[in-house]
């Protein structure tokens, strides 16, 4: 017996194959299955290149016996920043491929791989001024100094805890 | 602030911005690609001191990291979930407490969750955070100078109100309390143009943006004035035909009921009128009394206080007495009337005699009463097999110098530099007070002491400005513990100042005023010092007279 299988075609025209029960790891293949019922034919995935594609199928083939993520209350993991070592490994790419994969993740609906990634982000902005996190995303600073100076003098009252 | 439909569900399917990603060269700003709502995704990570930092980066950060939601987290995580962590820790089995928008797991905090209220979670947030530090801002008005008699004051809906020495109610905001929004002479032409006014109190009237003013005076009858907050005159309503009872000297409210204390010990509950079919300018609405009621051995400081429950309402009154074994003791009479009839369905009496020598009277039967107050009976029944009898009793030498009372806290401030806090149970059978606790923190004197019904009470000592902040909501689980008073929950007001530091504040005139004795006279004694507290959830007033500095006003802002 073999295992169903369903194909993806990337927006740059490669076809993958993959097996079902990683495919419904994204609940929005999930659902569009439930709609149409099974199809032999390769779903396009626009706005998803081919190596972002295979990079979000590897992490759902390594993540497809976790429990489903079900219920809007599950916020303890929002607590914490920490990342299992395997799925720190798997982000170490660079920003552009970072953020294609949150991207990707998104449109997916992968939740898991999204707080993976937007956890990855977060630790990237933890504990640094913000000339550091400007620097390392690129952000232009709109602020005149004087606006900027007055934000932090707004918020001088959180800063010792 | 950007627009979105964050309760819409965050994970909603959004495309990606059809976008040039693919052909950006490195050094891109790429972060900004993202959806607001991936970005607040992010966010949602990150602790206060990063959400601090991302304001600063760009117009766009610095309006998704003032996200009302992401601060109602913060503020859930920090100051609804950890103590109930912490009053649970006792207990062998520990519920797992997740932040959850349902207003029922907001325990104490459920008046800011209610649905359908939009929030400024950031600044409820800041606000705590301000109370927990004790900081604050203040402002000083004087009333008097020099100090001629005691001005009084309430404080409703954000309006402060003053009558000061002058004969004139005063409506003050609170953003500058030296500010008037409108004044009004209580020299009323009708009647009784020389008696002085000796109690006040204010109450949210029939209908929103209203509050409604009672005035008591000297010779026993008393004015009602009313206040729009949008439009803002003072008017008066009614003014009521001069009593034998004497002197009005305590008053408490709560629409429509006005409940006051005369000096002849006449305890008397008003129904105000009601008719909306005219206008109120027009035709002065008579109240109804209600009920009345003599007492002979009761002294002050006392206490008024009107609450409702269900189709009742039950008024109460505190009062010291003094009791041959333990000294100063409460005491206090609850009167049920029904709202619907206005009569008088019940009235019981209890002290603080028992449970300042240690004993807890535990109620014979269960209740039918609230859910709450069931709990209470339940708590109460286990705490009394722990408490030992020879647990020394509370003695008081003198009598407090004040009380207040907001069902279930009761507290008294004494100068013995303590408060003590008492829980009143009050069930359909039978009142009841449970377990007294001093509470330790001042270094001089206690003047003054007030407390909501949220268990936040704040209290003033004679000397030195020190006010505290005492937090009580965990008194309700722990009391019996031994534990419990060891947990200092009390916090300093520094105004101004970041830190608590309580060495370099300490008062130069301490020794000079030590000797001061606050006796039976209560705070409307001319000579002494009398202090006068009130407070709501973002500010706390202190009207403080001394006969050489005249009458103040000080405002504590936590905002």
């Amino acid at each position: 017996m073999s295992v169903p299988t369903l194909t993806f075609q990337s927006n740059d025209g490669v076809e993958i194959t993959v097996a079902r029960d990683v495919a419904e790891r994204s609940v929005l293949i999930k659902n569009m299955l439930g709609d149409l019922g099974d199809t032999d034919e390769a779903i396009p995935i626009p706005n998803v290149n081919e190596a972002v594609l295979r990079k979000v199928i590897e992490w759902c083939e390594h993540h497809k016996g976790d429990p489903p993520n079900t219920g809007d209350d599950d916020d303890s993991r929002r607590k914490t920043t920490d990342i299992d070592e395997w799925d720190q490994k798997f982000m170490q790419v660079d920003q552009e491929m970072l953020f294609e994969i949150i991207l990707a993740a998104n449109y997916l609906d992968i939740k898991g791989l999204l707080d993976v990634g937007c956890k990855t982000v977060a630790n990237m902005i933890k504990g640094k001024s913000p000339e550091e996190i400007r620097k390392t995303f690129n952000i232009q600073n709109d602020f005149t100094p004087e606006e900027e100076d007055q934000i932090r003098r707004e918020n001088e009252w959180a800063e010792d805890r | 602030m950007s627009k979105r439909h964050y309760e819409d569900g965050l994970y909603a399917l959004h495309a990606p911005r059809p976008s040039k990603r693919g052909r950006l060269p490195n050094g891109i700003n790429r972060i900004s690609t993202l959806s607001d709502e991936t970005l607040l995704h992010i966010l949602s990570f990150l602790p206060i001191s990063s959400l601090i930092v991302c304001q600063r980066l760009s117009y766009r950060f610095n309006a998704l990291a003032q996200d009302s939601e992401l601060w109602k987290r913060h503020y859930y995580y920090r100051w609804v979930r950890q103590p109930r962590r912490y009053a649970n820790s006792r207990q062998t089995v520990l519920p797992v407490v997740e932040y959850s928008p349902k207003v029922s797991s907001w325990l104490n905090h459920s008046h800011l969750a209610n649905a359908g209220i939009r929030m400024d979670w950031k600044g409820q947030y800041r606000l705590r955070h301000n109370w927990s530090r004790g900081v604050c801002r203040v402002t000083e008005v004087e009333l008097s100078q020099p100090y001629l008699r005691p001005a009084l004051i309430a404080f409703c809906a954000g309006v402060i109100f003053t009558v000061d020495h002058d004969s004139q109610l005063r409506a003050r905001s609170t953003q500058s309390p030296a500010f008037c929004l409108a004044e009004i002479s209580l020299t009323c032409p009708r009647a009784h143009p020389a008696a002085l006014p000796t109690a006040v109190t204010a109450m949210n009237g029939s209908r929103p943006n209203l509050i409604e003013i009672a005035v008591g005076f000297e010779d026993g009858h008393f004015g009602i004035y009313n206040m729009d907050t949008t439009s803002s005159p003072l008017r008066i309503c009614f003014n009521s035909a001069g009593s034998t009872n004497g002197a009005i000297t305590a008053m408490s409210s709560l629409y429509p009921y006005l409940l006051l204390v005369s000096h002849h010990k006449v305890l008397s509950l008003f129904r105000l009128g009601t008719d909306f079919s005219v206008p109120v300018h027009l035709l002065p609405r008579e109240p109804t009394l209600l009920s009345s009621l003599e007492a002979d051995s009761i002294m002050e400081p006392m206490s008024l206080s009107v609450r409702s429950a269900g189709s009742d309402v039950i008024t109460s009154i505190v009062y010291s007495f003094y009791h041959a074994g333990c000294g100063w003791s409460l005491g206090i009479q609850e009167s049920l009337f029904s709202c619907s009839t206005g009569l008088q369905k019940e009235t019981r009496l209890t002290t603080t005699v028992d449970s300042q020598y240690g004993i807890c009277t535990p109620l014979a039967h269960s209740c039918s009463g609230t859910d709450q107050s069931c709990s209470w009976v339940e708590t109460n029944r286990k705490n009394t097999s722990r408490l030992r009898p020879a647990e020394p009793s509370i003695h008081h030498q003198e009598a407090p110098t004040s009380v207040s009372y907001s069902h279930p806290y009761l507290l008294s401030s004494h100068t013995d530099n303590t408060l003590t806090v008492y829980l009143v149970m009050s069930t359909s059978a039978g009142l009841c007070i449970k377990g007294a606790q001093r509470l330790w923190g001042h270094t001089s004197s206690v003047s003054a002491v007030q407390v909501n019904e949220r268990g936040k009470a704040i209290s003033v000592s004679s000397q030195g400005d020190e006010i505290r902040v005492w937090e009580l909501e965990g008194l309700v689980s722990a009391f019996g513990r031994q534990r419990a008073r060891r947990h200092g929950n009390s916090i300093r007001i520094c105004p101004g100042k970041k830190q608590s530091d309580i060495s370099d504040l300490t008062p130069s005139s301490r020794a000079k005023d030590n000797s001061l004795p606050n006796t039976t006279q209560g705070p409307h004694s001319i000579t002494k010092i009398s202090d006068c507290i009130r407070f709501d959830d973002e500010r706390v007033l202190l009207l403080r007279g001394k006969k050489i500095d005249g009458q103040m006003l000080k405002s504590y802002d936590f905002t």
